[in-house]
């Protein structure tokens, strides 16, 4: 809703990893009758809690015809209930001293309230509303189009490089749905009717297709009652909830192409296919992009960024993603150094990995970042309830918050340059320039 | 810290257990307020000077440093950049490790080190804090500022300023920043290509000597650790940190307009328009008000449920969102109204965010919304205290601005004192919609006539991507002055009539790095209108065009063939020696259409019009006479692209200008340096054989 960003879009500039605590999180976790599944964190340190509802639906269950209904969705939800009017989701929250937002990725959408503890009772209110009985009427899809236009303006056409993961992407799938990206098409969302819209409701937004998670200033045994009283009587869905099935077919050649944008400084974005999250070999790809970016004497920094001053600006992120998705490998250009010599010092650099073995000091070295980045990743409320559900709708297991770090330590330097040789192939690519596009002329 | 002390939920438990049926349609009322109680801090003190204070939390194993510099620095004036670029030197390298080890240790131990004009931040895992602190100490202590990595810095600075051309935002923020508090105020002053080269390793080493000193340092410390330990830790490694005096400057406060303009930044084909309707204010930190003044803007523009917020997007669904600041600062402050819309409702935005200003001036707050505004800001004071370093900042706030001992312990509590009239008062001492600019960075032409109500005098005046303002005065084209003045002068200006037509031939050889690879161009072209222009890379020719004074041809890598139609034109337009004398023989139509700034200087206009009806435009400078920049439409694989040619040098052979640095943009970037140019060598007509 209000600073709805990407996940995805904060990963690639942000570009670091994001990982739980290594000190032990304890949680209670259980299922309602109506398939609502349950988590509780309970951290007494700060009077605050955490209350947050993962639905299983990203983009990727969307109609390609109708892109965008997931993240729309994440706007038309603060519209109201059948108890709460039009506009005072947000003042509620407001009012009560709390926070709230949400996000969509391609894999699922996140809604959290971070409450004072003693309105607790409050965040469960509004959630259960929202799951029961959201307001989807035509006046709140008519103002919530206009601001998702705005919002796609200011995110894509007024944001130079705003598109690079819509291009990423849009290039890279031909069949799976991972070829749009949550923002989706002001086009769909226009033609869609409110019938639709319900359906999309109705299908996703149910108990049974969601995680309940609660982290802060909470008494379990309390916490329960209430979410008994909330949760209980929302009716489990009859439908069965689609998930694609779609393999992308094995890309058999690389996918070139240029994009105008309003830029100065040109980028060169190299997207490969890689595995998706979880699997053993995308433990081993996020340890190779630790490894060419994370810190600036890592290989593209103190190569590409430093040393030969091609870039100003360069990065390796996988994207996590559910099914198999993509690891974006990018760079912009320092002045006067062209897209095609950018690209050569990277390959340089992807080479460099896939024929020589890093070196076991160099190997420490990632592997201290890793563990930093999984100790200092949650040390917020909120974060901590998003990961706890994270873990549990992808992996099944909500305790990989404190063990997720031993599948990093299994990996192996080979297993490194395994995966660079695997993965890092022309084949398995698509390459963009992004050009500056010429200011226009006024006279 | 001291564990926050809750009072927990005896009354919640009682509730839960009696509800039977549950009433949907009413709203959970809230439990008693959980006691926010802030931990005390054990403050410690350097015999050089440093204030340290330690905030133990040991639910994490982590631990941070973070170094404030309390300083006022002197302008910096036409070396604006200078404290950004020793911020970043200060990280490159130090007498006992050079950049490249400096690097790698930080990355080792997987810390976070970064530096800032004010301060450095270092944080790590606990077991790595003795690593961690011997490079901080390296840093501050054994500093060593090169050359060659002041270079590099300054290299990558100048790309980020050319980035940042495209960015409104970044645009927004410029401009604001020199209309608000002048260039002669320190933060009035911007960073430009031009300061960043006068930026040199003297200035940065006496900007590191100047400020960075533990007289004037607070370091909050944060994490796993005891105070005891940070006290002979800090002994250890910053002990020998030598204080010094350190000088403070002061400066006039900047005062608001006395009336309200409208400032357009052009950004042509922009989809939205970036506005901020915005003034200085003077609001200390310790002005008694700071609370006050947060309730105020609170209630206006704060939040996603804050007036600007509900108002535009909403209730008119104009932008992604509204929102206002109202900033206490020790030198001065700032106030700024924000929204990002599209290009249509440019001004009935402004309207609703105008509205909004006078409303909260003229009517008082209703005391339900006062109430609710008052409760963000307590669960928000209570939100900020999960991270630990909040602490540590109020405690260096209380130290550095001069407030009460107890001024946050007190905090939510002068918060719930705060009163309708106290709101209306702060409004009317601080919110000034008539004496504000409305800074709007957009696409000139399809907003300027909209946005000129908004000053009184219904006029808008323009202003360059760094807050420059672009003179429409000098903009009103002379009397009598036409397109033929201008090519008249042009004539002049590279060295006249007289000189140029001893000119009978010329061959000029420029170098460029096109995708990677070194490529030379080398025209020669011969009076009237013979001409030969062909691309090398190394001894390999890759295309050369050829003009014989009647028929074109290509031949290169790609074959050879005839040169015809649309392409021929424009071969023969580029054959013709100084066509700009002939335009009118030939039957080109000139029209002078205006004066813009092209680089930061004003140039004329002209059309030109070809006699099969194609158009381009040149600019010529308005000082000089010289042309700076010709533009046309090419056809690309992309589809039609407008191709820019600036002219950044000329150079003078036998009496006369020639281009000798241009930069090409478009389709395809590239800079061109003219190595050789030489005139009269006589060279013969079998070079322009087509045959």
């Amino acid at each position: 809703m209000k600073i709805s960003r990407f996940l995805l879009t904060t990963a690639l500039l942000g570009g670091s990893l994001s990982f739980a605590q290594t000190n032990k999180i304890k949680f209670t976790e259980y299922d309602l009758s109506n398939g609502l599944h349950v988590i509780l964190h309970e951290d007494h340190s700060t009077p605050i809690v955490a209350v947050t509802v993962l639905y299983h639906v990203g983009s990727k269950n969307e109609d390609p015809n109708r892109t965008g209904f997931a993240h729309f969705f994440e706007h038309l939800m603060f519209e109201g209930s059948d108890n709460i009017k039009r506009g005072e989701y947000m003042k509620l929250v407001q009012n009560a001293g709390g926070e709230l937002n949400a996000n969509t990725t391609f894999d699922r959408t996140f809604y959290f309230e971070v409450l004072p503890s003693n309105q607790l009772e409050l965040g469960l209110w509004m959630e259960s509303e929202r799951m029961l009985h959201s307001k989807i009427d035509s006046m709140g899809i008519e103002t919530q189009r206009k601001v998702v236009k705005e919002e796609l303006k200011q995110s894509n056409e007024n944001t130079p490089y705003g598109t690079i993961l819509i291009e990423s992407f849009g290039h890279a799938f031909t069949e799976h749905p991972y070829r749009w990206t949550p923002i989706g098409s002001a086009e769909y969302i226009n033609k869609a009717t409110l019938k639709e819209f319900i359906d999309f409701y109705k299908t996703f937004y149910v108990p049974n297709n969601a995680t309940l998670s609660i982290a802060g200033d909470i008494t379990p045994a309390q916490a329960k009652k209430l979410i008994s009283n909330y949760f209980d009587g929302i009716p489990k869905s009859g439908r069965t909830i689609p998930r694609p099935t779609i393999v992308e077919p094995n890309k058999t050649s690389e996918v070139r192409d240029t994009v105008f944008d309003n830029i100065q400084l040109p980028a060169v974005i190299m997207a490969y296919h890689i595995p998706g999250q979880g699997m053993p070999d995308y433990y081993a790809v996020n340890m190779l992009a630790t490894l060419l970016s994370q810190g600036k004497s890592s290989r593209m920094q103190k190569s590409i960024v430093d040393k030969q001053q091609k870039a100003v600006f360069v990065g390796a992120v996988p994207v996590p993603s559910e099914d198999p998705g993509l690891a974006l490998m990018y760079g912009v250009t320092n002045m006067s150094v062209s897209p095609t010599d950018l690209e050569a010092a990277m390959s340089v650099e992807f080479d460099k990995v896939k024929n020589e073995l890093i070196s076991e000091e160099e190997f420490q070295k990632v592997k201290n970042q890793i563990e930093n980045n999984f100790v200092t990743g949650n040390s917020k409320m909120a974060g901590i309830a998003e990961s706890l559900a994270n873990y549990y709708v992808y992996f099944k297991d909500a305790n990989l918050i404190n063990t997720e770090i031993d599948r990093y330590n299994k990996v192996t330097r080979e297993d490194i340059q395994k995966v660079a040789r695997t993965y890092l192939t022309k084949e398995n690519r698509v390459v963009l320039y992004y050009l500056p596009k010429q200011n226009e002329i006024k006279n | 810290m001291k564990k926050i002390i809750v009072f927990a939920t005896v009354i919640l438990l009682f509730r839960v257990g009696y509800a039977q049926k549950l009433d949907r349609s009413k709203r959970p009322a809230p439990t008693p307020a959980p006691e926010v109680k802030l931990g005390e801090i054990k403050p410690l003190e350097l015999s050089n000077g440093i204030k340290i204070f330690v905030v133990e939390n040991h639910k994490i194993p982590t631990v941070s440093y973070s170094i404030v510099l309390n300083i006022h620095p002197a302008l910096e004036g036409d070396a604006t950049g200078t404290a950004d670029i020793t911020s970043k030197l200060i990280t490159s390298g130090t007498k006992n490790r050079n950049k490249d080890a400096l690097d790698s240790a930080v990355d080792f131990i997987g810390a976070t080190f970064n530096a800032s004009p004010t301060g450095i931040y270092a944080a790590s895992l606990k077991k790595q804090q003795t690593k961690l602190l011997e490079l901080l100490s390296d840093v501050i202590l054994n500093p060593d500022f090169k050359q060659t990595e002041l270079d590099k810095i300054k290299t990558q600075t100048l790309a980020t300023l050319e980035a940042q051309k495209d960015d409104p935002d970044a645009i927004s923020t410029n401009v604001k920043s020199v209309l608000n508090f002048g260039k002669a105020h320190p933060y009035g002053e911007i960073t430009t290509k031009e300061s960043i080269e006068k930026i040199t390793l003297e200035k940065c080493n006496a900007y590191y000597q100047t400020y960075f000193r533990p007289n004037v340092a607070y370091i909050a410390v944060v994490g796993d650790v005891t105070f005891l330990e940070v006290k002979s830790l800090m002994e250890q490694y910053l002990g020998a940190w030598q204080r010094a005096e350190v000088p403070s400057a002061a400066f006039e406060i900047p005062q608001a307009p006395a009336t309200r303009s409208v400032a357009v930044v052009n950004k042509p084909g922009a989809v939205q328009s970036v506005i901020n309707i915005t003034y200085p204010v003077d609001l200390k930190p310790n002005s008694g008000e700071v609370i006050k003044v947060r309730v105020l803007n609170a209630v206006l523009g704060g939040g996603a449920s804050s007036r600007l917020f509900m108002n535009l997007r909403e209730k008119h669904g104009y932008t992604y969102g509204s929102y206002s600041s109202l900033n206490y600062d020790e030198l001065v402050g700032e106030f700024s109204a924000y929204a990002k819309v599209r290009n249509a409702v440019t001004d009935s935005s402004i309207i609703e965010m105008l509205a909004e200003l006078n409303r909260i001036r003229t009517e008082k707050v209703p005391l339900e919304e006062l109430e609710g505004i008052k409760n963000y800001i307590t669960g928000s004071f209570a939100i900020s205290l999960e991270d630990p370093a909040t602490v540590a900042r109020f405690a260096i706030n209380i130290e550095r601005y001069h407030l009460p001992k107890d001024y946050y312990t007190n905090y939510l509590k002068t918060l719930a004192a705060v009163t309708v009239d106290d709101v209306y008062a702060m409004a009317q001492k601080y919110i000034h919609p008539e004496n504000a600019t409305i800074i709007v960075v957009g696409d000139k032409e399809a907003i300027t006539k909209k946005v000129a109500q908004f000053s009184p005098a219904s006029t808008v005046e323009l202003y360059d991507n760094y807050g420059n303002k672009i003179n429409l005065a000098a903009k009103i084209i002379p009397k009598g002055f036409t397109a033929k003045t201008v090519i008249d002068n042009y004539v002049k200006a590279i060295g006249g009539t007289k000189a140029i037509q001893k000119i009978k031939d010329v061959r000029i050889k420029m170098n460029t790095k096109l995708q990677g690879v070194d490529v030379n161009v080398i025209t020669e072209q011969k009076a009237p209108n013979k001409f030969v222009m062909s691309f090398n890379m190394g001894e390999m020719t890759v295309q050369k065009d050829i003009f014989n004074g009647v028929k074109g041809k290509q031949t290169g890598m790609q074959g050879n063939k005839e040169i015809t139609g649309d392409a021929l034109d424009e071969l023969k337009t580029q054959a013709t020696m100084n066509i700009e004398m002939q335009y009118q023989k030939l039957g080109y139509k000139l029209n002078l259409k205006g004066i813009e700034g092209i680089n930061g200087k004003d140039a004329y206009i002209i059309e030109v019009v070809s006699p099969k009806g194609k158009k381009s435009t040149e600019w010529y400078d308005v000082e000089s006479g010289l042309k700076v920049r010709s533009s046309q439409t090419a056809d690309t694989p992309q589809g039609p692209m407008v191709q820019t040619t600036d002219i950044l040098e000329y150079k003078e052979v036998e009496g006369v200008k020639f281009s000798s640095v241009i930069s090409m943009n478009g389709a395809m970037a590239m800079k061109l340096t003219a190595e050789t140019i030489e005139v009269n060598t006589d060279i013969k007509d079998t070079e322009f054989r087509v045959e």
